[in-house]
């Protein structure tokens, strides 16, 4: 029999006491490996939300969402501004009018059906009443989209290039009265590539037709911005710029920047704040996860540390025999350290099998739950959304789309997190095992060393 | 040979310096039984820590076999207190969860005896003071306490110690066990020529010994 025999054996002689530490050590374990996993888990997940958000900065004009609301377009004085605003290395500008009928020669390929006439209403319930009593109005139909741009992809709502069905595209930098037309415009029109029709009392030539998976899409205009801004008579101002910025890291910084030199005259939102926004409930729970192995690590070491103080405080005539009898302090504390290695090294294998066990379903545990905190809380938002109209988070009601069905993908992307358990987490774990014992031996080992036989042996 | 001289202990209490022994000079021959006799507080105790090398004088020096014990490190008198002295203790003290074949070959360890010879060793000892094999598998809680002592005085002897120092080895003890093993202490003195020192209060016993030294106060008064 030697130290480690010795030590081994000390473990079994108080089977209930071990049995008791070596279960609740277990659990601390298994608590720092589930919150390990937890936590890698969600920040693989945020990486990957983020990594997919993009680098690109939309500046509109102040209370501007496409086609809707007011607010005065950006000039040029801020187009100089957005341009020369550091870290932003390109920019795509667009400008976006409606074409009635009485402006083209065009009909429009879109009816405004049971949601837009009442919008349709909404809007124009004033101008209604005062003509109650007059004739019936003549339906009209909806206006056509005129995008005049930059670079044609941007009209894309998907990010991806803009899929030309037939001809070419046409030149962004020129001022010549072209254009591209959607698959649908043009089948309603029976337009061809080559064909003409007028708009702003001009003959434009259409050079291409292009088709999304969009209706409302394929039912506008595409032409150079140039072109636009003089057929509407809005020289050097644009309605909206898409600005890319160098890495996704100066994204907030060229925000705030954004922000600060633009004022309250134009509306940023970045991808990346979007993602932000979608992610910062898996901040949260990597945070606590986070708080959890440190909690679950110091409740693990204060079990071993404490047990392995009581330990020693009772052996101490023990270990003052041993000593008066030659066992030398290397001899007697490598004995209980071994003893509490003993503990910990079946605490741990133990820890490790129940935390790969539970690791995954308290991942998913986490993660739902915070969704459905989130999910009330946004509910409730919702609810008193019109008393708290001016809210940062407030969401219009309504079907999402183009930007806000992004976010919604986002979300829904950001909340399906699959727990993995990688050698590095394992490692980690281990580490963290490791340091537990050494501070819940070392401290107790360092008792030990200090009781001097005579003391103990005076007390006979 | 032991040999103290002069010895003094002073402990630096919070009321004062108490002087637990005072100028000890005294030599123990090898293979002599001699007995320390003394009231409670009287120093017995302090003296046998120091002779066991488990405590320093504040003066003085013990030699044992010319080696002068007082002055070895605390690693040095660790060793030494393995190879060179046994002891008995009055509640045995026998490591609880060992067997008493266990907690001689423990002893052995300490002393650097061989490993593949400990076991062997071992049970002759048991056997010689008396303890049979089918007790020297069980734990001291299941021997009695003359059994116990007699694995203790199994265990001082593993190392085939210089001297043998026995703090009350009878006071736990009924008188008719208490005699067996101060007769088999008396038998190791005489047969084995090992030296002893017993500290005791036990007059009778320290009448059998070969010379008694009796303490008061921190001194040796009779020789």
């Amino acid at each position: 029999m030697n130290v480690l025999t010795r030590g081994v054996k000390n473990t079994l002689r108080s089977p209930i006491r071990s049995g008791a530490i070596v279960l609740m050590f277990a659990i601390s374990i298994a608590l720092i490996l589930s919150m390990l996993v937890a936590r890698s888990s969600v920040l693989s997940k945020i990486d990957e939300v983020k990594a997919t958000a993009g680098t690109s900065v939309t500046i509109r004009p102040a209370g501007v969402m496409g086609n809707m609301g007011g607010g005065d377009p950006l000039t040029a004085e801020q187009l100089s501004t957005i341009k020369s605003t550091d870290h932003i290395s390109a920019t795509t500008m667009t400008l976006s009018d409606q074409l009635s009928s009485d402006d083209t020669s065009l009909e429009s390929s879109l009816e405004f059906g049971g949601f837009g006439q009442r919008q349709r209403e909404s809007s124009s319930s004033s101008e209604s009443s005062t003509q109650a009593g007059g004739a019936a109005m003549q339906m009209p139909t909806p206006g056509i989209t005129v995008t005049g741009t930059t670079d044609v992809n941007s009209v894309s709502t998907d990010g991806s290039d803009l899929n030309i069905t037939s001809g070419e595209t046409i030149d962004t930098d020129s001022s010549d009265n072209v254009a591209l037309i959607g698959s649908t415009l043009a089948e309603k029109n029976s337009l061809e590539v080559g064909d003409t029709f007028t708009a702003y009392d001009q003959t434009i030539t259409i050079k291409g037709i292009y088709e999304t998976d969009n209706r409302f899409q394929d039912s506008g205009i595409i032409m150079p911005l140039a072109t636009l801004q003089s057929l509407t008579d809005q020289a050097d101002v644009v309605s909206t710029v898409v600005a890319t910025v160098d890495s996704s890291d100066n994204v907030s910084a060229t925000v705030n920047s954004l922000k600060s030199s633009l004022g309250d005259d134009a509306d940023i939102t970045s991808e990346v704040q979007r993602a932000e926004e979608s992610v910062s409930s898996l901040e949260g729970i990597a945070s606590l996860a986070l708080a959890g192995v440190i909690a679950a690590a110091i409740a693990g070491a204060a079990i071993v540390l404490l047990a392995m103080i009581m330990v020693v405080r009772e052996r101490r005539r023990e270990i003052g025999v041993m000593k008066a009898i030659g066992g030398t302090d290397g001899k007697v504390v490598g004995q209980f350290i071994t003893e509490g290695l003993t503990l910990t090294v079946f605490g741990a294998v133990i820890g490790m099998v129940l935390g790969i066990l539970v690791s995954g379903p308290m991942t998913t545990s986490l993660v739902s739950s915070q969704n459905t905190i989130n999910t009330s809380q946004r509910g409730g938002m919702a609810t008193r959304g019109d008393s708290t109209s001016n809210s940062s988070t407030q969401r219009p009601q309504g079907g999402p789309g183009g930007f806000e069905g992004g976010f919604q993908q986002l979300q829904t992307n950001a909340t399906q997190v699959t727990a993995s358990l990688t050698p590095d987490i394992i490692a980690i774990a281990l580490g963290v095992t490791l340091v537990i014992s050494l501070i819940g031996t070392a401290i107790p080992a360092w008792f030990t060393a200090r009781v001097r036989p005579a003391e103990v042996l005076r007390t006979e | 040979m032991l040999e103290v001289k002069n010895v003094s202990k002073t402990f630096n209490t919070a009321s004062g310096p108490v002087h637990a022994l005072k100028d000890i000079t005294f030599k123990v021959n090898t293979g002599e039984f001699v007995s320390i006799v003394g009231k409670s507080g009287s120093g017995k105790s302090t003296l046998l820590s120091i002779l066991g090398a488990l405590d320093t004088p504040t003066d003085g020096s013990i030699t044992v076999d010319d080696t002068a014990i007082e002055k070895l490190s605390g690693h040095q008198q660790t060793k030494y207190r393995g190879k060179k002295i046994g002891f008995v203790f009055q509640q045995y003290n026998l490591i609880p969860n060992l067997t008493a074949l266990e907690n001689v070959v423990l002893a052995l360890e300490f002393g650097g005896y061989p490993a593949t010879s400990r076991v062997d060793r071992a049970v002759k000892l048991l056997e010689s003071v008396g303890i049979e094999e089918d007790q020297q598998h069980r734990r001291p809680t299941r021997l009695s306490g003359g059994q116990q002592q007699r694995v203790s005085i199994a265990r001082a002897l593993a190392n085939e110690p210089a001297f043998i120092l026995a703090d009350e080895p009878t006071g736990n003890l009924d008188s008719a066990t208490g005699k067996k093993i101060f007769d088999l202490l008396h038998d190791l003195s005489r047969n084995q020529n090992t030296t002893i020192v017993v500290v005791t209060h036990d007059l009778d016993i320290a009448g059998k010994t070969d010379r008694t030294f009796t303490i008061v106060d921190g001194k040796i008064t009779t020789k």
